[in-house]
């Protein structure tokens, strides 16, 4: 493949730079939260930020918009690998959400996060309208995100389904929306609420029900909430210091190195710590917005536009609810989370953005 | 590269800007909001949720205190505390339990022994951040096994807890008592227990708990999740138990004890001089060590259903009658009643008529014509029928009260008894039938309604011994600190004087040197060289046997019992020693060479007068 050298010259490098220095910190943070921990976790996570950044140079090296015409394959492809998880998947908590791919397993339902936001940006880019879209012109990519939708949430996997209606939700608002559709969908979404909370486990609708009334079972569902809380505020202004965390590293917080790993941090560093990490989540986000705005073509917004709300809702949706101002749903914190398939999936979304960056002043051919 | 040209309009992204101010508001105002409330969690909330961090982490845990030696009065060690350990496993930190118990019953098997707990019961009795002991009590070699192959077994730990070492064991089991873990009455009872303590249940353990238990300290720990301690953040320590010396004599107790080898009974040695209590001594014993962590049901069921009630403490709840040990009180009695004088003189013929009944002196031949001296070295009962007789039963139980029966002594032992001295309104009020002079008769020879304990025995003689004054027995002299600082003296505690002239007194100490000094003495046997040893012997029987009969052909149960009281040196009496053998046959010859053992024992080492 020949290398326009534009494309160097376009580099992103601030973008660059913030996810190394998000990355960096949360490899740092693991290796406090996963202390004493069989395996070192953060030594994994270590081996998962390469693979990642090797999939992201992959991610950008191949124009979007040639990425965008096989987006239908590839989010059908993650469609059927969601069935798969019901014939082969193993169970873990009472899920059942990872798939063995010939040694190594993933959660096909991180993927699908990329998959809907490249099927939708290639559907609204395709199905341009003068004005806004009518209920009727949403049919089709509503239905993009239905059927993943109703198999992760029947996995269970509350938080990634939730994610993927929260996905498609901004992309309409952003691509225009009749105020009567509007109304219409949020008709939908609150139907489809009952028929979502037969599809949950009994711990996620303690979650849920705890998330309302917090002291109902202190012990047990809120349990978990109460010591995330705990961590955060026992912090204070500057925190506890680096792996000095009382309630992290003598385990009084639960799934720390994964859902709860916000709070690790928070307790270790302090207010000033996680002031300094969200600035850093906002940049990101907002040049993620800039990306998005300054795109060569629509289809480049549209891309830009979904990842960017991808790692603005993956941030916001954990913070909120490891600080107890949203229930607990089970999101994995951006590149500060444990988990291979979720720092593939962000160093792909994050390559995705670099696409659309270094393009942006390639003029069509 | 390739491209095909935009379906409807060219881009323009400007047309955008709205939704993008859109969203970049939302995206603000939703980090504004983790801001705010990071601010309210850290900064407003802080040092609230720093403190409920802190009460998860640190925890305060009891440090059990040591509890208190107990010496004898020449400071030999009868009780120190030595480490205990147990095998427990936190059911936190095992994965699978069933893998684990199946572990530890083949490294039990290797050395040919069996894990006492099964899969099971463990299930059953485990709770949530409680280790649970699976092995009390485990020997050396155990704690060796289970150190060496740790790592193997993930969630097994060692617990140390100190016990008691009962050096003397049986010797003392009765005296010193045993602990046990506290019961839900204790806990009830008194509020410094609290629950899993290791508290006094028998004995000195029990009546002197207060002083020997100790103040517990605290540790400050800091732990994990699962309760288990990660480091230590500051302890208190505690402080251990207060000393305490008692008045026995080592020495004289372990005489006593083996002078009763074999044999069921009671000994008692004191001094009458302050009622210090030498030796205190029932056999059969039980070894107070099998308390320390819970006896097993076997053990205790053997113990309980034992005919021979080891458990009893037949020094001050075993119930005599006291025989011709009591012609001592019959006698002072009636010379202090004016119904006889030293003078004054009995035939025995070997019997006694009274109405229709016959009452038989020992001696089958009789004695003659005996006054009161020879009547008590030979133990002649006829003469004491004659003095029953004319002195009647109000007035003996009169003395014999005086002397201390009838009532407890007052020893600080738990499970002390009254034992009887019957009245005429006594037998009214308990049998609704007249007294009948005949029982009268019995009585002057100590048989029938009464009984005495072995401690009353030796306190009514040491009270003669003491010419005529004599003191609540007392077993612990004081209670201290490890530095010797005395916490509660427990000083001589003068209960009465008799009521019997000294003249009288000198004319009975006579006498009761004449029974192991005097030719025709029944108490030869407990002389000891070089002392001025003087007694009583008593033989009380349990069932009425014909003459001359000793009883071997009888049943166990049947045989009469074996007493000896004496006192030494004769002029300045120093230890008084009461021996009761049950069912041993007679005084003479079975308790009094018990006697002299411990006298023997007593008076070893010490110049001779």
């Amino acid at each position: 493949m020949k290398i326009d050298r534009r494309l160097i010259f376009n580099f992103d490098w601030m973008l660059v730079l913030f996810i190394a220095l998000i990355v960096c910190i949360g490899v740092l943070n693991l290796y406090s939260a996963g202390h004493g921990i069989s395996g070192e976790p953060y030594l994994k996570q270590i081996r998962w930020v390469f693979l990642g950044l090797f999939v992201m140079v992959l991610t950008f090296a191949f124009d979007y918009r040639w990425i965008a015409r096989y987006a239908y394959v590839v989010h059908a492809l993650a469609i059927v690998l969601l069935i798969a998880v019901f014939a082969v998947g193993a169970v873990t908590k009472g899920s059942q959400r990872w798939i063995n791919l010939g040694g190594f397993s993933m959660q096909p339902s991180e993927m699908v996060k990329i998959t809907l936001i490249l099927a939708l940006a290639k559907y609204f880019n395709d199905h341009r309208i003068e004005g806004k879209y009518g209920i009727r012109q949403l049919v089709a990519p509503f239905l993009i995100v239905l059927v993943p939708f109703i198999l992760v949430l029947k996995q269970p996997d509350l938080g990634t389904a939730l994610m993927l209606m929260i996905l498609f939700g901004s992309m309409v608002l952003f691509v225009g929306i009749r105020w009567r559709a509007l109304l219409g969908l949020a008709a939908v979404g609150l139907l489809l609420i009952p028929l979502g909370w037969n599809f949950l486990a009994e711990y996620q609708k303690e979650r849920v029900l705890t998330f309302i009334d917090p002291e109902r079972d202190p012990l047990g569902a809120g349990y978990h909430i109460i010591q995330s809380i705990i961590a955060i505020g026992s912090g204070g202004i500057f925190g506890k210091g680096f792996m000095r965390g009382t309630q992290s590293q003598l385990k009084f917080l639960p799934e720390q190195q994964t859902d709860f790993v916000f709070s690790v941090f928070a307790e270790e560093w302090g207010f000033m710590g996680v002031l300094l990490v969200l600035v850093l989540m906002l940049s990101l986000i907002l040049w993620g917005l800039k990306i998005a705005q300054h795109s060569r073509d629509y289809l480049g917004t549209l891309i830009a536009f979904g990842v960017t709300m991808l790692v603005f809702w993956g941030v916001f949706i954990n913070v909120a609810m490891v600080l107890g101002i949203l229930p607990v749903v089970g999101i994995p914190l951006p590149f500060f989370s444990y988990g291979g398939s979720s720092m593939v999936k962000m160093m792909v979304a994050m390559g995705l953005l670099m696409n659309v960056s270094m393009r942006r002043y390639v003029l069509q051919s | 590269m390739l491209e095909k040209p935009d379906k409807l309009v060219r881009y323009d992204p400007g047309m955008y800007r709205e939704r993008f101010t859109f969203f970049f508001w939302v995206i603000l105002v939703a980090v504004c909001l983790l801001v705010l409330r990071l601010w309210y969690l850290q900064i407003i909330k802080g040092e609230d949720l720093l403190k409920r961090s802190e009460n998860n982490r640190i925890r305060i845990r009891e440090v059990k205190a040591m509890r208190g030696i107990i010496m004898d009065s020449r400071g030999v060690v009868l009780v120190e505390n030595r480490p205990s350990f147990d095998v427990v496993i936190f059911p936190e930190d095992v994965k699978d339990l069933k893998g684990l118990v199946e572990k530890l019953e083949a490294l039990y098997q290797k050395v040919n022994l069996t894990f006492p707990m099964d899969y099971d019961t463990i299930l059953e009795n485990r709770r949530p951040f409680t280790p649970l002991r699976v092995d009390r009590n485990v020997s050396r070699e155990k704690l060796a096994l289970i150190e060496t192959h740790s790592l193997e077994l993930p969630g097994v730990g060692i617990d140390v807890m100190p016990v008691r070492e009962y050096y003397y064991g049986e010797i003392m089991a009765h005296v010193i008592g045993y602990i046990g873990e506290v019961s839900r009455d204790d806990l009830e009872r008194d509020k410094a227990y609290k629950s899993g303590d290791l508290i006094g249940k028998f004995g000195l353990e029990k009546a002197l708990d207060s002083f020997i238990r100790g103040k517990a300290g605290g540790e400050q720990v800091e732990v994990n999740v699962i309760g288990k301690k990660v480091k230590t953040l500051g302890r208190v320590e505690p402080s251990q138990g207060y000393r305490v010396v008692l008045s026995l004599d080592a020495q004289v107790q372990k005489a006593a004890w083996t002078a009763l080898e074999g044999k069921a009974g009671a000994v008692v040695a004191l001094d009458p001089r302050d009622g210090s209590i030498l030796a205190l001594v029932s056999r059969p014993g039980f070894d107070p060590n099998l308390f320390n962590r819970g006896i097993s049901t076997d053990l205790w069921e053997k113990l309980s259903s034992n005919p021979l009630h080891p458990m009893e403490n037949r020094a001050i709840a075993g119930q005599y009658p006291p025989g011709s040990t009591y012609k001592l009180i019959v006698a002072a009695a009636a010379l202090e009643e004016g119904i006889i004088t030293p003078e004054t003189a009995f035939n025995c013929p070997g019997h006694f008529e009274m109405g229709t009944r016959t009452f038989r002196c020992w001696r089958k031949q009789g004695h003659g014509r005996v006054s009161l001296h020879r009547a008590i070295v030979e133990s002649c009962d006829v003469y004491f029928y004659n003095v029953g007789k004319l002195l009647g039963v109000d007035p003996l139980a009169q003395y014999a009260q005086a002397f201390g029966f009838g009532t407890r002594t007052g020893v600080a032992l738990v499970g002390e008894r009254r034992g009887l001295i019957p009245t005429r309104e006594w037998k009214l009020t308990r049998f609704g039938v007249p007294w009948q002079p005949g029982e009268t008769i019995s009585l002057s020879i100590g048989q029938g309604y009464n009984t005495v304990t072995p401690l009353q025995l030796a306190n009514a003689y040491a009270a003669a011994a003491n010419n005529g004054e004599y003191f609540t027995p007392r077993i612990v002299k004081r209670v201290e600190t490890d530095d010797g600082e005395i916490i509660e003296e427990y000083r001589p505690e003068k209960k009465a004087v008799l009521p019997v002239s000294q003249e009288n007194i000198q004319l009975l100490k006579k006498a009761l040197w004449g029974v192991v000094n005097e030719a025709g003495g029944t108490g030869g046997q407990a002389r000891v060289a070089g002392r001025d040893v003087a007694g009583k012997t008593g033989t009380a029987q349990v069932i009425g046997m014909a003459d001359g009969d000793d009883g071997s052909s009888y049943p166990y149960e049947y045989r009469d019992h074996a007493l000896f009281v004496s006192f030494a040196p004769r002029d300045n009496p120093e230890i008084v020693v009461a021996v009761v053998v049950e069912h041993a046959g007679h005084g003479g010859s079975v308790a009094a060479p018990v006697a002299r053992k411990v006298l023997e024992a007593y008076f070893a080492g010490k110049p001779k007068q």
